[in-house]
């Protein structure tokens, strides 16, 4: 009997844990569904864009985290609009958004946790977030993070792996 | 595959852009010279005094030329165009021959021509505001195609309102801006370029000794057709509009003219509308006189050289 029990608490824990995605995973598919607001802060400086994410998870960690994915691919393939009259929006870098699943090879690795998309984004303030940035929506946060995209070296890196073509590119 | 095979021969001939301050800018800052046209005063902007006396102007020049450096678009920079050019005026002004002594042989419209050119011209205005004690600057930035006069690529809009901030702090933020977005439509339209060829203009005209017109029937097809026939031939997917035409007269507009010929290499405007005149001049025994006017626009005058 008791036996029976043990197996069968393994049996139900293990289904949890196959069966229920991690947070992070949740983050990751809301990514790539496009789940994520962008609006630009400042004028960045020089080859940088200065943009508030509002990224939704259940865990504020994880959003914190995500943001930072969530705004390297909003530059690549959403783009943003500005404020009016005072910072311009911008275009995303791709102008086809199906790239995304044309070129998995690339964005797969590429936008994995821990993955290349790091090199370009880093959090501004230390990633400290405003009170009114941190907002309870049923069950899940809306959280804005402050992050600075070094647009200017994600463009060359897409440019070197053949994603998007060089100005004047063909001439 | 024709394509690729004839980029890997050779390459389009690549669009050269200059920036320039625009004529209101120009106007606004009394860089402008007034002359007598006929009995009409006129004003052109004076580049050249705007740049010896605007280190704003030179300093929005050199951020946009440093950016476009850095996406591999270099441009080319209007100061040492206009110093090459009166460089070149001086020199020929003394070059004469060694055998028998004659100097350059120069006409009133070689001497009109003789400006400084670019594919497209990147206009820039700006204006400063003032409210109160804060300063903001309101930035315009136009890409203007020359082969037709179109506005091909355009940012514009006011930053923010600062205290502190100085001038040339707040022009180098309005160029950062709004540069990225003037950058993706210029992309688009060498995008565009590249798929349906590049855009130009063709005028056809008729000296008065020409005998005949354009209606005048050569194997029972009227010259105009004949013309019509061999732009629709060879344009990018026979696209042309003819604008207007009658006996004296025909204009083609919106002509996309292919970046290569048939041997693979580049082709701008004159060389593709010198194929027409050789087509008339063998076929036909026409002879007609090729003009340019700016770099996109054509214009083959039959009947003599």
């Amino acid at each position: 009997m008791k036996r029976t029990c043990k197996i069968g608490s393994i049996v139900a824990i293990a289904a949890i844990m196959f069966g229920c995605k991690t947070t992070q995973q949740i983050a990751d598919k809301e990514t790539h569904q496009f789940r994520y607001e962008i609006e630009a802060t400042d004028v960045g400086s020089q080859g940088t864009y200065q943009l508030k994410v509002w990224t939704y998870s259940k865990d504020a960690n994880t959003a914190i985290e995500q943001a930072k994915k969530n705004a390297v691919h909003g530059v690549i393939f959403k783009g943003y609009a500005g404020k009016a009259g005072v910072i311009a929006g911008q275009r995303p870098l791709v102008s086809n958004p199906a790239l995304e699943t044309e070129r998995e090879d690339y964005f797969k690795p590429f936008f994995t946790t821990g993955g290349r998309y790091q090199q370009f984004v880093g959090l501004a303030n230390n990633g400290a977030i405003a009170s009114g940035d941190r907002i309870k929506i049923g069950k899940e946060y809306k959280i804005g993070v402050v992050v600075s995209v070094n647009v200017a070296a994600l463009r060359k890196d897409l440019e070197t792996a053949g994603i998007i073509k060089k100005l004047g590119g063909g001439f | 595959m024709l394509v690729s095979g004839m980029t890997a021969f050779s390459q389009a001939k690549k669009p050269t852009i200059m920036i320039v301050p625009s004529d209101l800018w120009c106007n606004k800052n009394d860089f402008m010279l007034e002359y007598d046209n006929q009995g009409s005063k006129t004003k052109v902007p004076d580049y050249k005094e705007a740049l010896q006396n605007s280190s704003e102007l030179l300093l929005v020049i050199s951020k946009i030329n440093e950016l476009m450096s850095e996406r591999g678009f270099p441009l080319k920079n209007l100061e040492s165009s206009l110093k090459s050019l009166a460089n070149q005026d001086a020199e020929d002004a003394l070059l004469t021959s060694s055998s028998s002594g004659a100097s350059l042989s120069e006409s009133p419209v070689d001497k009109l021509k003789k400006v400084a050119k670019a594919d497209i011209w990147m206009q820039v205005t700006w204006t400063l505001n003032k409210t109160g004690p804060k300063t903001s600057i309101t930035f315009n930035l136009q890409g203007l195609d020359a082969y037709t006069d179109k506005q091909i690529a355009g940012a514009s809009g006011t930053g923010q309102p600062s205290f502190s901030a100085e001038t040339p702090v707040l022009l180098e933020e309005a160029v950062l801006n709004h540069l990225d977005n003037f950058n993706g439509q210029l992309q688009s339209h060498f995008d565009d370029m590249m798929e349906n060829g590049r855009e130009v203009a063709l005028r056809i005209r008729v000296w008065d000794s020409f005998d005949g017109d354009l209606e005048s029937e050569y194997e029972d097809e009227e010259l105009r057709t004949i013309i019509e026939n061999w732009v629709a031939d060879n344009t990018v997917q026979g696209r042309f509009s003819t604008a207007d035409a009658t006996e004296r007269m025909m204009v083609f507009e919106q002509v996309r003219i292919p970046l290569y010929n048939d041997k693979g290499r580049a082709l701008d405007t004159r060389n593709w509308a010198d194929g027409l005149r050789k087509m008339l001049k063998s076929d036909y025994q026409i002879e007609s006189k090729l003009m340019m006017k700016g770099l996109g626009q054509a214009q083959l005058v039959l009947g003599e050289k």
